[in-house]
């Protein structure tokens, strides 16, 4: 990707892995030191993380595809960014996408669709959905000036919301009432709707929406860096009065970015619900979209980056969960590392950055 | 340097009779210097004031008028010369120390919080601990009483005009009783009956015994209340009035000097600016054939102060047409208004013949109109991408191949044109903000000069802060671009320059088209004179 170098201040590759590998590696140390605090035994908590994250071909699908909602939050995150918008909004879209994909996926037509479309739609319906929802935020921020941090947070607020509704309502998604013990939940997706797994096997759960991530993460990668697009996106963020004298439609770029970031949050949401969880239940979206935002922001704008950190998160997300479960680590402590290697991480590239504005 | 002499020495103008014994003066400057980088702002320049005079100092923009007033208020300090207030040596380190030695200055701009009350941002940095708004608002009423500066200490100052806003940092300076109040350039943004009102507070403040410093280059305001005048040109002390009144001609030609002595000797514009005049416009030829035809442009601005009043121009292909005047009078609203980042309240414009009023930037660059705007990195420019994007930035979906940006096409296509238009980087890659301002210019000039079509071109401030060769390199594309059948408006407040370019000149006075004429002959002291808000009849006087 040949955006010159002397245009943004970029890590170099090299020295920023070693030094991204080392941040880890620390807030790790320092976790471990905090578990033994706890009283008990690094050995065990160690071996439990590592069997849920990788520890079977199941835990090893299941973080991957953790990674992937992840990852296809951080995209949308970097796309806007490079509008010099922050979309913080990532929860809010994937509860929208899990709504619709729910929403179309239990609508007999669309389960009866032929040759995939039945689990296409859906996934397109959860696209949409997002895209509406970040794009609400761009057509204010457009005609009313209302920060884009402060709507999609906020708009994230009512869809998580929008969801407790949707499956505590009969008239809604809530599966029939048979008894007082019916959870709140819908009724599980048809087969047809569910997203088809690479190995047919359900104990390798990786499904294909794992291709459709590989494929958008090059093309995000690919917009940004290598397209008239990514530049009028930078120019709009950047300067955007000299970007619409320049005869750049600024309202639609800004617009169009938020949509963009939310149909990938859609889409994520589709993942989890047509690859994972097969039907929508309260708290669906249990926090992977502010995951992917902390993600996108470690990712300094590089998709190369979205897929690093994200794949970092997936991973230590299913090994803390099985901590947990198994070593009985508090998941308060799991979210203390996580915070403690986005504190390390982003402080190491803040020292990169410092060390090469030195140098030149 | 030597300084020039008086005007006339001696004298006894309106307020010249008090002060004038053998008490220190208020203020003494001695052979004050100050230097930016390679501009000599201020050279030798000395002056003295005494309690109860009212010290108008003249000049052009760019005389050094504001730079004075800025050592004095010690926002800098001089690199030569000294200064005396009251008898005692005096060299405020800042702001502060000017304001505890009795200083106080209006700047052109407000220092005033819009959101908060008048009465707040008079407490604002003045009360320590707690807030006592009764006193202060009974301060402001002693000052009503005083000096007759009437002020609703309750309202907001977002909701008063900027007549008011400036009465109320006026009254800010008044209330800490100082003994010298500078006032730059204070009725540069006022209406008409503002002015007065502001002229008879400071007769009023003078009156009291304070010194005043009113920095202004308009003749009516010197004549209503100066008791004593400076002219700076060029940094220099050009000429002193002790009777401004009656020597108004002179301080006008002391102010324009220069300009009077055609051609001018130094700095000379290069022998390849001078152009042949156009051939005049045929009478009763279609206005459609005219590269620019704006017809009664008005704007008002969020105040509703009127910025821009019915501004008429008809501009020929291959025509330069100069808009000359004091900067702040209306010049930036129109070049906002022809490049479609501001829609005029009344009034239309054509270029060739097809009506812009309210087309969008994207229409009027597709229509062939290209854009120098005044505010380079506001609008011209993006200074974080690179000087190939910058450049081709109105054209970049020409560089695509199979969808993709072809970045090998953008940068060959970026460096034939900074060859072109002589344009200095490293590469074509490197960022445009590491640019000097002059190879900036050159590279939005590169853009703008290469619209295909180009008919109509808008320069506003073209040579602002370029040193003299990039100057020349400016004014030799825009005229190359005439030459071609280019229409051109070039808005510019640096009277040379645009004397030796346009073809015709006419001149803005708070938005108002004060005259026009060929340039070709153009008395300099009448343009000066419009350029200052005088009409003709009262220069002839």
């Amino acid at each position: 990707m040949s955006v010159p170098a002397d245009i943004r201040p970029r890590l170099r590759p090299g020295p920023a892995l070693l030094v991204s590998v080392a941040a880890v590696l620390l807030a790790f140390a320092v976790g471990a030191v905090l578990i033994a605090l706890l009283g008990v035994p690094v050995g065990d908590a160690v071996a439990a993380f590592a069997e849920g994250a990788w520890g079977s071909p199941y835990a090893l699908a299941a973080s991957v595809n953790r990674a992937l909602v992840l990852m296809l939050v951080g995209l949308g995150f970097i796309l806007a960014e490079r509008a010099s918008l922050t979309n913080v909004g990532g929860e809010g879209q994937i509860a929208v996408g899990g709504i619709a994909a729910t929403a179309l996926a239990l609508w007999p037509p669309v389960a009866a669709l032929p040759a995939g479309l039945a689990f296409i739609v859906p996934m397109l319906g959860a696209c949409l959905a997002g895209a509406l929802w970040g794009g609400i935020a761009g057509v204010l921020k457009v005609k009313a000036g209302t920060n884009e941090v402060i709507a999609t947070l906020l708009l994230s607020f009512i869809a998580i919301w929008m969801v407790y509704g949707c499956v505590q309502s009969e008239h809604l998604l809530r599966r029939p009432m048979t008894s007082s013990a019916t959870l709140p939940e819908s009724l599980e997706i048809p087969a047809a709707t569910q997203l088809p797994l690479l190995t047919g096997d359900a104990s390798t759960p990786l499904h294909v929406g794992l291709l459709l991530g590989v494929v958008l993460a090059f093309a995000v990668a690919l917009v940004l860096n290598r397209t008239v697009l990514g530049v009028q996106l930078r120019a709009t963020g950047l300067n955007p009065r000299a970007a619409r004298r320049a005869g750049m439609a600024i309202d639609r770029l800004t617009v169009g970015a938020l949509c963009a970031a939310g149909a990938f949050g859609g889409l994520a949401g589709a993942f989890m619900l047509q690859g994972e969880q097969y039907t929508l239940k309260a708290g669906f979206s249990s926090g992977y979209g502010f995951d992917g935002l902390v993600v996108g922001l470690l990712a300094r704008g590089s998709a190369t980056g979205v897929v690093a950190g994200s794949l970092l998160f997936g991973f230590l997300r299913s090994g803390g969960i099985n901590m947990e479960m198994v070593a009985q680590v508090p998941t308060a402590l799991v979210v203390v590392i996580q915070g403690l290697i986005i504190v390390t991480l982003a402080g190491a590239a803040l020292g990169i950055q410092r060390m090469e504005s030195r140098r030149t | 340097m030597r300084e020039r002499h008086a005007i006339a020495p001696g004298g006894g103008g309106p307020g010249a009779a008090m002060a004038l014994g053998d008490a220190p003066p208020l203020l003494r400057l001695d052979g004050l210097s100050k230097r930016f980088g390679s501009l000599q702002a201020l050279g030798e320049v000395s002056l003295e004031l005494h309690p109860g005079e009212i010290h108008c100092l003249l000049g052009e923009n760019g005389a050094g008028k504001s730079t004075l007033c800025n050592l004095v208020f010690g926002v800098h300090s001089p690199d030569a010369g000294s200064m005396t207030l009251a008898g005692a040596a005096y060299r405020p380190r800042s702001p502060a120390d000017a304001l505890a030695r009795g200083i106080a200055m209006v700047h052109q701009h407000f220092s005033l919080v819009p959101d908060m009350t008048v009465l707040d941002n008079l407490l604002l940095g003045q009360v320590r601990g707690v807030l006592d708004r009764k006193a202060g608002a009974a301060r402001i009423e002693a000052m009503r009483e005083r000096y007759g500066l009437a002020l609703d200490p309750h309202a907001k100052v977002q909701d008063l005009s900027v007549g008011e806003r400036q009465r109320v940092e006026i009254v800010k300076c008044l209330v800490r009783e100082p003994r010298l109040l500078v006032l730059d350039e204070p009725t540069a943004v006022l209406l008409p009956e503002e002015i007065g009102a502001l002229l008879a507070v400071c007769e009023r403040v003078a009156r009291q015994g304070c010194g005043v410093v009113l920095v202004t280059h308009k003749l009516a305001e010197i004549r209503q209340v100066a008791h004593r005048a400076t002219v700076l040109r060029a940094g220099r002390v050009a000429a002193r009035s002790e009777a401004p009144a009656r020597e108004i001609d002179a301080l006008v030609r002391a102010m324009i000097q220069r300009d009077l002595q055609a051609p001018p000797a130094a700095p000379a514009p290069a022998p390849a600016l001078a152009r042949a005049p156009r051939a005049a416009r045929v009478p009763g030829q279609p206005v459609r054939e005219a590269a620019l035809h704006a017809d009664g442009l008005t704007v008002r601005d969020a105040d509703g102060v009127l910025r821009l009043d019915n501004f008429t121009v008809l501009v020929e292909p291959g025509e330069i047409v100069a808009v000359a005047g004091v900067e702040g009078n209306g010049q930036s609203e129109l070049g906002a208004v022809l490049s479609g980042m501001l829609r005029p309240g009344e009034g239309r414009y054509f270029i060739c013949g097809r009506e812009m009023t309210r087309a969008s930037p994207r229409e009027l660059t597709a229509a062939g109109c290209g854009v120098v705007p005044e505010d380079r990195h506001a609008l011209a420019c993006v200074t974080g991408m690179s000087v190939a994007e910058n450049i081709l930035l109105d054209r970049l979906r020409r560089y695509r191949r199979h969808g993709l940006l072809d970045r090998a096409g953008l940068r060959a296509a970026a460096a034939e044109l900074m060859q072109r238009f002589d344009v200095r980087a490293a590469s074509a890659d490197v960022a445009f903000g590491g640019l000097s301002g002059g190879n900036q210019q050159k590279a939005v000039l590169a853009r703008e000069l290469t619209l295909d079509p180009l008919r109509f071109l808008l320069a506003a401030q073209p040579t602002r802060g370029l040193d003299v060769g990039a100057v020349q390199a400016v004014y030799g594309h825009i005229r190359a671009a005439a030459d071609r059948g280019v229409g051109v408006l070039l808005i510019s407040s640096e009277l040379d320059e645009l004397l030796s370019v346009a073809d015709r000149v006419l001149v803005l006075y708070r938005g108002h088209v004060m005259g026009s004429c060929p340039t070709a002959g153009a008395e300099r002291a009448r343009i000066g004179a419009w350029m200052a808000g005088h009409r003709e009849e009262e220069v002839a006087a």
